[in-house]
């Protein structure tokens, strides 16, 4: 399968990486090679028909700050269109505002017919049905199994294993930094802005944390499962949506004496597709602390299935792209038709 | 409601099956059954019945069908099924709007028990307010909720709900 990156920033990294030390399984579980044949960010592309060697392509990106040598000149759709490869692996960063620019480079790969593989959830979450429907039209496929939860499995589980269940409601927790602030405020008595602080000091925050701490990530996340495990037709604007900003430390503590701890669930139920701060008795397996993800669906055969993982990091968001990619050569769609 | 009851019957065959009867008849759901055949009082065993039912007039026409029918009723305990009821507030809440929702819950149908706890001054605009208690009907709790909803809205202030 020859493979092009699409953003090679921290995911983008990760998934070269994890591209070069899985090469082995690549040939002895599918007599098949992932080749990395293009690659490209902001700046810059990089092309070999006959492949790259991922690790030069993270050294110089680590070195220069520029995955390519030459300039990318806005060719990034040209590219994608006319150059021979299979399957594009998108790792471009989340723009919920227009899903820009990795919703250009998808549309243009399905409508190129080629495959694609997705950690962006800017996309999936503004325009789901229209490029599911445009991978369908093409008989390509879309995966984004890394646009949730990172390395925890959800899509793939729901939508594969689980596809003889029922589900009728989905809860978790879907935002790491959200669950480590909440987790420090109640263990250590802190206030908000200092919770905050230390995440961001710890590098588990971003500086601008707006995306985290008001829900605008767990929205996405959950109009992404809603789309695609319960067929409903949502965008991140459907998702009713209540950030953890305002949670006093007075609030934590009330909560606790209660046997209580407050964290930001997103729920999927007949009735709504809501983020919002949540009570949880103690001992409850959505009252998980540190920045661990963490999802429960509730199914008609099986009962209450949860599933837990590492929601983000540079590795484990490459594990779940691996995962996608695996499934494509396990379906024969390694090679384009 | 669950209804745990203990009948005693005649050791003949037909007598539990007649027993059982009305239970399904007014929309009972029989949970489990227990023959307790070393527990005899004047030629009757003992059968031990878990059975629900959704109101006390269903239980009620239980309960008459068996006096009708003779079924000698040992000993029975029923428990009613409530729901909780949780909500933390967090913002500018005053004193007048803690009584304000005290009143509406008082005055609300089907709300079993309530607890407010409060944290901070009434002028604090980062005033707690836990909610606690239970509720006698499921249905209540949509109520509950639009309620809280409204007041939250209207007053601009958090509302944080347990899991349900």
């Amino acid at each position: 399968m020859k493979v092009v990156i699409a953003g090679f920033g921290t995911v983008g990294q990760g998934v070269a990486e994890v591209i070069g030390m899985r090469r082995e399984l690549f040939q002895k579980g599918f007599r098949q090679k992932v080749t990395i044949v293009g690659a490209f960010d902001s700046s810059s592309l990089v092309k070999n028909p006959r492949g790259l060697d991922p690790e030069v392509l993270v050294a110089r990106k680590a070195g220069t700050g520029r995955v390519g040598k030459r300039p990318l000149d806005g060719g990034a759709e040209e590219f994608i269109e006319e150059y021979d490869f299979d399957t594009l692996i998108e790792t471009t960063p989340t723009n919920i505002v227009d899903a820009e620019p990795g919703l250009t480079y998808i549309r243009t790969a399905l409508n190129a017919g080629k495959n694609v593989v997705t950690s962006n959830k800017g996309p999936l979450a503004l325009k789901f049905r229209e490029l599911t429907s445009t991978a369908a039209k093409n008989k390509v496929q879309l995966r984004y199994e890394a646009s949730v939860g990172g390395a925890m499995p959800v899509i793939n589980l729901s939508r594969e294993l689980l596809r003889g269940e029922q589900i009728y409601s989905l809860r978790g927790i879907l935002n790491g930094t959200c669950n480590f602030i909440l987790n420090r405020m109640k263990d250590e008595g802190l206030p908000f802005e200092q919770a905050l602080r230390e995440a961001q000091e710890m590098g588990i925050a971003e500086r601008d944390p707006t995306y985290d701490i008001d829900g605008v990530d767990s929205a996405c996340k959950l109009a992404i499962l809603a789309n695609a495990i319960f067929g409903r037709d949502v965008t991140y604007n459907d998702v009713m949506r209540t950030g953890i900003r305002s949670i006093t430390e007075d609030a934590i503590s009330l909560a606790s004496e209660q046997h209580m701890v407050v964290r930001l669930i997103g729920e999927i139920n007949d009735k709504r597709v809501e983020v919002s701060p949540r009570m949880v008795p103690v001992g409850h397996p959505l009252a998980i602390g540190g920045t661990l993800n963490i999802v429960q669906l509730i199914t008609d055969l099986a009962g209450d299935i949860t599933v837990a993982g590492r929601g983000a990091g540079r590795k484990e968001t490459a594990s779940a792209v691996l995962s996608d990619l695996l499934a494509l050569m396990n379906e024969g769609r390694g090679k384009r038709r | 409601m669950k209804v745990n009851v203990d009948l005693r019957l005649k050791d003949i065959p037909g007598q539990l099956v007649a027993a059982l009867e009305p239970i399904s008849k007014y929309d009972g759901n029989i949970r489990g059954v227990v023959h307790h055949h070393d527990d005899r009082v004047g030629g009757r065993i003992t059968v031990n019945v878990i059975f629900e039912v959704r109101s006390e007039q269903s239980l009620d026409k239980i309960l008459s069908t068996w006096k009708e029918g003779e079924v000698d009723i040992a000993k029975i305990d029923a428990f009613f099924e409530t729901y909780p009821i949780q909500y933390l507030l967090v913002g500018s809440i005053t004193s007048k709007e803690l009584e304000s929702i005290t009143k509406g819950l008082e005055a609300m149908e089907n709300v079993a028990s309530i607890e407010i706890r409060y944290t901070g001054t009434a002028n604090s605009s980062s005033r707690a307010a836990l909610v606690t208690g239970k509720a006698s009907k499921k249905e209540t709790l949509t109520t509950l909720e639009s309620f809280f909803k409204q007041r939250a809205d209207k007053h601009n202030y958090m509302l944080i709900r347990g899991l349900d």
